[in-house]
């Protein structure tokens, strides 16, 4: 029966990002999710044992940039272990400056919260109030930077329908630069041992990213060829000045995944997306609803189990700093 | 289809170091044979059409990388019909043209379509380069994609720079992607905004505004370095100055891959001949110093300069008919090239093997195009030109309908005699019979 005591230890107090985290640690993160999402699924009474990891512990989402699924995601695994959730929404435009998000900081430090989950349009953010408060702080997306939780469930989604990451051949399409998902996933799994490529528009692909241990192509299909896995990330018009890509249509032409091209990548290669989805830009309605090789749902639900594991981890972190 | 026999020729393969008195067979539209000397009798049994060529030049066909269509949007100064029927009456067998159309050629279907309506024309063979940015606005990217799909030979912000160096990079980028050269106007419109023509001791004699040579290395350097970035291929268009021309050779000894083309006007004219204010002489860019012109032929004679094209501009009459300063640059070319280039060769600057391949091997090389040899297996688009007959340059004698030339009454020598596409005669001069 697994037991709250043996929660993951980590060597820092915040999850600012997978750079940096020793494949041990991104092990123990991902087995621990692991058996949560066991608990979960079957509705397993042995949840019980968890309801209170997080009882009395207030956990704020802090949220400069609007989101559905990842706030949910994290307000369910705080709720999940017995946790105080309060949602913080201020993805207005108004807070968007360095000095707005320490004043944002002292303020909500003063009312000693103890875990901050917090997204922001601003690569570092994160680590930026995490030296200004007094909480641990869970980095849920800053900018093109790292999205360290959406790297634990992808890696944890594989893991639970492979059995391994070791090995896999990995290709991760899209508006690369652009994406704080990529840049956690290569992180994550090239730390695990997968081969890893990158397929994009040389106008989405940043500089030197080769030196990040990936391959990289502009050409979907070639990109995808014997891969095991194809990740696709949206394109992030939201980021973008206007000039990357000259359309959808042509995005989609060139580097949107359908069957066709998925033709080309393993027999049994199955598709993963963090979402949202925009479909007929990155990829299409049939390829993205294939129950048989799409693993986009599943990812979802996978999220909430890899960020009880998260919070769990850091909430004992706590304990062990203030014993 | 005919199996045709060429005797007597001058063969000028630029693409095999070839020049001298042989013969060229073709089948099938395809040539089969080109060799010096004479054919052997057993040989001939398939052969219908025999043609004596008496000791004149017969060439790969030119291949004009530089052409400023009227069609579509300005059909009243010249169709596409008339274009392409001046350019094999000059020796021309591909043209190249610019996206500047009305509507500008920007998206796929209209490149779909005019290659469409030129097949249909039994002329010179059209190709075009599509349009760098929507509407050539210089800011958001076309469907370079879409249009490469379907045939777009290369990228081209046509008259216009790209003066942003963001979108530049980002083009360069994308078209590197697509394997297409991206073909650059170098010219910085901020420093000429107001320009009428060559910033010199002549244009302030004539009290014309002067636009600054260095307007074209400007860009040229930054694109140079924007090259080194991204690794595209790159190609500056109608080069006309010493700078610009010093900016090339340093990059292409360093191995960029860039490449260059100018026009006739460029090592034939300089900015004295606006000494009359007639409106002819405008151009863009605008004529040069002697100095400029003179750089010019070195570099086409050292390979810095890799092209020739005609830079044909079909311009109305009334725009032409003005004062200077608001006239409308460009003029016609497709006529003259040949004969104009050929001057050069009369003149000792260049080697006939030379000229021809910068009007034929190396456009098909920048633009990944066929022709430029004559190698059996590969179509029979050829040129035979008499390289000595003289006449002169009469706009009004033009088969286009561009009669605006800055040559008008120069004395040149080069004459077509005919013109074959995929080994039909598409163009016959008058008294030439075959």
């Amino acid at each position: 029966m697994p037991k709250a005591s043996d929660a993951v230890q980590l060597s820092r107090r915040h999850l600012l990002g997978i750079e940096g985290l020793n494949p041990l640690e991104i092990m123990a993160l991902i087995d621990r999710g692991d058996m949560f999402a066991d608990l979960v699924q079957a509705n397993d009474p042995g949840m019980h044992a968890f309801s209170d990891v997080l009882r009395g512990k207030t956990i704020i989402n802090l949220f400069f940039e609007n989101s559905t699924r990842t706030r949910v995601s994290f307000e369910l695994a705080a709720k999940h272990l017995g946790g105080s959730v309060l949602n913080i929404n201020v993805a207005g435009s108004s807070v968007k400056k360095g000095e707005t998000l320490l004043d944002t900081a002292t303020t909500l430090n003063a009312m000693h919260p103890h875990i901050l989950v917090v997204r922001h349009n601003c690569s570092g953010a994160a680590q930026l109030l995490s030296q200004h408060v007094d909480a641990a702080v869970i980095n849920a997306g800053d900018g093109r930077h790292e999205h360290p939780t959406q790297a634990l469930l992808d890696a944890l989604t594989i893991k639970r329908r492979i059995g391994r990451i070791q090995g896999l051949k990995i290709a991760i399409c899209g508006d690369i630069a652009n994406s704080r998902v990529a840049r956690s996933n290569i992180h994550l799994l090239a730390t695990l041992g997968a081969e890893i490529r990158l397929v994009c528009p040389t106008t989405l692909l940043p500089a030197a990213i080769d030196q990040m241990g990936v391959e990289t192509f502009t050409n979907l299909e070639h990109g995808i060829e014997g891969a095991d896995i194809v990740m696709m990330l949206r394109l992030q018009t939201e980021r973008m000045e206007g000039t990357e890509t000259p359309s959808q249509r042509e995005y989609f032409s060139l580097f949107g995944l359908d069957r066709a091209k998925l033709m080309r990548a393993a027999p049994n290669a199955l598709i993963m997306h963090p979402g949202p989805m925009n479909r007929g830009v990155e990829i299409d309605s049939a390829t993205a609803d294939d129950v048989e090789k799409s693993l986009i749902r599943t990812q979802v639900e996978i999220g909430v189990a890899a960020r009880m594991a998260c919070l769990e981890t850091l909430s004992a972190g706590l304990l062990r700093q203030n014993a | 289809m005919t199996d045709i026999l060429f005797t007597n020729a001058r063969l000028i393969d630029p693409s095999r170091n070839l020049d001298g008195i042989g013969y060229l067979m073709v089948a099938d539209g395809l040539i089969t044979e080109a060799e010096l000397g004479t054919p052997s009798q057993c040989d001939l049994s398939k052969i219908t059409q025999i043609i004596e060529c008496g000791g004149a030049c017969l060439a790969p066909g030119l291949i004009d990388m530089r052409v400023q269509s009227a069609d579509p949007g300005n059909e009243h100064l010249e169709d596409l019909t008339i274009l392409l029927k001046a350019a094999v009456s000059g020796g021309i067998t591909s043209v190249v043209a610019l996206p500047d159309a009305t509507p500008v050629i920007d998206d796929a279907s209209m490149i779909d379509s005019l290659t469409l309506r030129a097949t249909r024309i039994g002329a010179a063979k059209l190709y075009l380069y599509g349009a760098a940015t929507k509407k050539l606005r210089g800011k958001a990217m076309a469907e370079l994609g879409m249009m490469a799909d379907v045939g777009a030979v290369g990228f081209s912000n046509g008259s216009r720079t790209i003066m942003d160096a963001m979108v530049m990079r980002r083009l360069l980028a994308y078209s590197g992607m697509l394997d297409k050269p991206f073909i650059q106007h170098c010219e910085d419109h901020k420093l000429t905004a107001a320009g009428e023509m060559n910033e010199s001791e002549t244009s302030t004699r004539l009290g014309l505004i002067g636009a600054p040579s260095i307007a074209e290395a400007i860009i040229i350097d930054r694109d140079i370095h924007l090259v080194r970035l991204t690794g595209a291929r790159y190609h500056a268009a109608h080069i006309s100055t010493r700078a610009a021309v010093e900016s090339i050779r340093r990059a292409k000894a360093e191995g960029l891959p860039i490449t260059a083309d100018t026009a006739p006007p460029y090592f034939l004219l300089n900015e004295l001949a606006v000494s009359t204010y007639d409106t002819a002489f405008k151009l863009s860019p605008p004529l040069r110093s002697e100095d400029d012109r003179k750089a010019i032929i070195e570099a086409l004679a050292d390979g810095t300069i890799d092209a020739i094209a005609s830079d044909h501009v079909p311009v109305d009459g009334d725009a032409k008919a003005q004062p200077f300063g608001p006239s409308q640059p460009g003029a016609s070319g497709i006529d003259t090239l040949l004969a104009l280039t050929l001057s050069l060769v009369h003149q000792n600057k260049l080697t006939l093997l030379r000229a021809m391949e910068l009007l034929s091997l190396a456009p098909a090389r920048i633009l990944n195009l066929d022709g430029g040899g004559l190698i059996p297996g590969t179509a029979a688009d050829l040129v035979m030109f008499d390289p000595e007959s003289s006449w002169i340059v009469r706009g009004a004698d033009f088969v286009s309908n561009s009669r605006i030339t800055p040559f008008e009454g120069l004395p040149v020598q080069g004459r077509v005699r005919a013109t074959w596409i995929a080994g039909a005669a598409v163009f016959n001069a008058a008294g030439f019979s075959q």
